[in-house]
């Protein structure tokens, strides 16, 4: 589904954010990266997509390199990559269900795009989408009247839209009150399980790590210093990915 | 810790000394520039004559009435001129600053020029703009929507370029992830986002206008302004009087609306 190969970058040509970071994700599996602030997860996730650029090594998504793409094949192929945001970054003053239709701007003509021009099978499939994020009683509010927990629901109902194989998170839950945390990440843990749709989250919440996924990667200082499917993370290997001076240790992959 | 008292004391006093500095240099350029004119202070006290004459001369009369019909008419031809100029000049600066802002632009080096011409068009006054202009075009209306307009134009592609900075990167991202086109971006994501903004911005712009478009009507001899010089020449003063006043109504008539129109945006 998806393989990174020595995937390494740069901001400012000096420090390296990310080093030879290599991992593959499954289809129907929830993959969770966890780290310290500044680790480089949200270097990992913009670049399977190509929102940073400039990067090296190897992005496979369905045995295509992310990284060799022009611009049209970049366009078609990050209309398969669904992606959500701690801050959901949906489009405010726009209703949830303008939002959700957003999710098939990947698929039209520029002209159809700009005019909002939806066809009714479009406009069905959104608003089954909201029904299924448990939100059609709200598809004609507008985003900024929604509580965060709706945001982010709007903004999965908005990947969904796109048919993704893989949906990318980055943090999506960092802002939520508990009991919407659990309520996103039972709808993202139902896409892998019921869609077969693979679940990349970034996390830095270890108990929600323990709780939902399939595999877990743990990434230090633009290193992966953990890589395991067993569902069991245990607490000296999540010292182990936290610790401070972790990438001067030498690896903990498959240490445990 | 002691120390650390040292330091926060320390800091304080640097803040208060900063402060009297930049009040003693201020004393200075007033005291300076009241020299260098021979501008007298003491002459301020006397200000309340000069009021006096104002009013008394200024104050519309019966005789003056009779002129409701003309000034209204060069008032409105006035308020048109700073609409259209506004509009006009909104809808280049947008496009100018969707091309400029740092954070779509194609290459750093688009995005200062546009700033630059921008600076360039804005900091030109429009009166230096009116008497510019006014050589190719003469005393005619479209003197001074020009002026208008590119005055206008270079301040609010400044305002638009700002506002869409302020706007970030985020939320284009997470649409160019969905596969989005350039067009498509702008028009789903930005321009909704947006709009408010620049809604407030125009109407601000629409009543500095009205205002400034009374100042280029004097040089280019049309509107308002033309015929505040009229009366004021042939010591009409009652008349020349009305004309202020009907300027200042329409310039709080267009505030008030401006601030409904505002409201219901938001
Ligand atoms: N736009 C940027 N410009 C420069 N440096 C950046 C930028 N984004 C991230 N970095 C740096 O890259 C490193 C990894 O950041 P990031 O991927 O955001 O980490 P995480 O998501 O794990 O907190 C950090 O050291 C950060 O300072
Ligand atoms: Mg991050």
């Amino acid at each position: 589904m998806l393989t990174v190969n020595h995937l390494a970058k740069s901001y400012d040509g000096e420090k390296m954010s990310l080093t030879d970071v290599s991992f593959s994700v499954q289809p129907g599996e929830v993959t969770v990266i966890i780290g310290p602030s500044g680790a480089g997860k949200t270097t990992i996730l913009r670049s399977i997509n190509q929102l940073i650029r400039d990067d090296e090594g190897e992005i496979l998504f369905d045995q295509v390199d992310m990284r060799q793409l022009n611009r049209a094949q970049l366009r078609r192929a990050r209309s398969h990559i669904g992606m959500i945001f701690q801050s959901y970054n949906l489009i405010e003053p726009l209703t949830a269900i303008e939002n959700v239709l957003h999710g098939c701007l990947g698929t039209k003509s520029n002209f159809a795009g700009i005019f909002s021009i939806y066809n009714t099978r479009e406009k069905e499939e959104a608003l089954k989408l909201l029904q299924k994020v448990g939100l059609e009683e709200f598809a004609y509010q507008q985003c900024r009247n929604l509580s965060g927990g709706q945001k982010q629901r709007v903004g999965i109902a908005r990947a969904l839209m796109q048919h993704p194989k893989i949906i990318l998170c980055d943090e999506p839950i960092a802002s939520l009150d508990p009991k919407s945390t659990i309520t996103v990440m039972d709808i993202l843990k139902d896409l892998a399980v019921n869609e077969g749709i693979s679940v990349l989250i970034n996390l830095h919440q270890v108990d929600i790590a323990r709780k939902y996924a399939d595999h877990v990667i743990g990434i230090n200082n633009g290193q992966v210093v953990f890589d395991d499917r067993t569902p069991a993370l245990s607490d000296t290997a999540v010292t182990g990915i936290y610790r401070k001076d972790a990438h001067s240790e030498g690896s903990l992959v498959h240490e445990f | 810790m002691n120390s650390n008292l040292q330091q926060v004391n320390h800091f304080f006093n640097k803040k208060r000394f900063r402060l009297s500095l930049i009040l003693v240099i201020l004393g200075l350029a007033y005291a300076g520039a009241s020299f260098g004119l021979g501008f007298q202070t003491h002459s301020l006290l006397n200000i309340q004559d000069g009021i006096a004459w104002l009013i008394q001369n200024f104050i519309p009369n019966e005789a003056s009435q009779g002129y409701w019909q003309e000034i209204s008419q060069q008032l409105f031809r006035t308020f048109l001129v700073a609409v259209a100029a506004t509009t006009c000049a909104a809808i280049g600066a947008l496009f100018l600053a969707i091309i400029g802002a740092k954070t779509l632009t194609a290459a750093i080096t688009v995005s200062w020029v546009i700033r630059g011409f921008s600076s360039l068009l804005r900091n030109i006054p429009i009166v230096a703009w009116a008497m510019i202009l006014l050589f190719s075009f003469k005393q005619n209306d479209l003197t001074g929507f020009l002026a208008l307009f590119f005055m206008t134009l270079g301040f609010l592609t400044r305002a638009f370029m700002e506002t869409i900075e302020d706007f970030g990167t985020e939320k284009i991202q997470a649409l160019q992830a969905t596969g989005a086109t350039y067009l498509q971006v702008i028009f789903q994501g930005l321009l909704p986002e947006i709009a408010v903004a620049l809604m407030s911005w125009i109407l601000y712009m629409i009543e500095n206008n009205v205002r400034d478009a009374t100042l280029v009507g004097l040089l280019t001899g049309t509107g308002i302004g033309f015929i505040f010089n009229l009366y004021f020449k042939s010591l009409r003063y009652g008349a020349a009087g009305l004309v202020v006043l009907s300027v200042i109504i329409l310039v709080v008539t267009v505030e008030l609306i401006s601030n409904l129109i505002g409201r219901l945006l938001s």
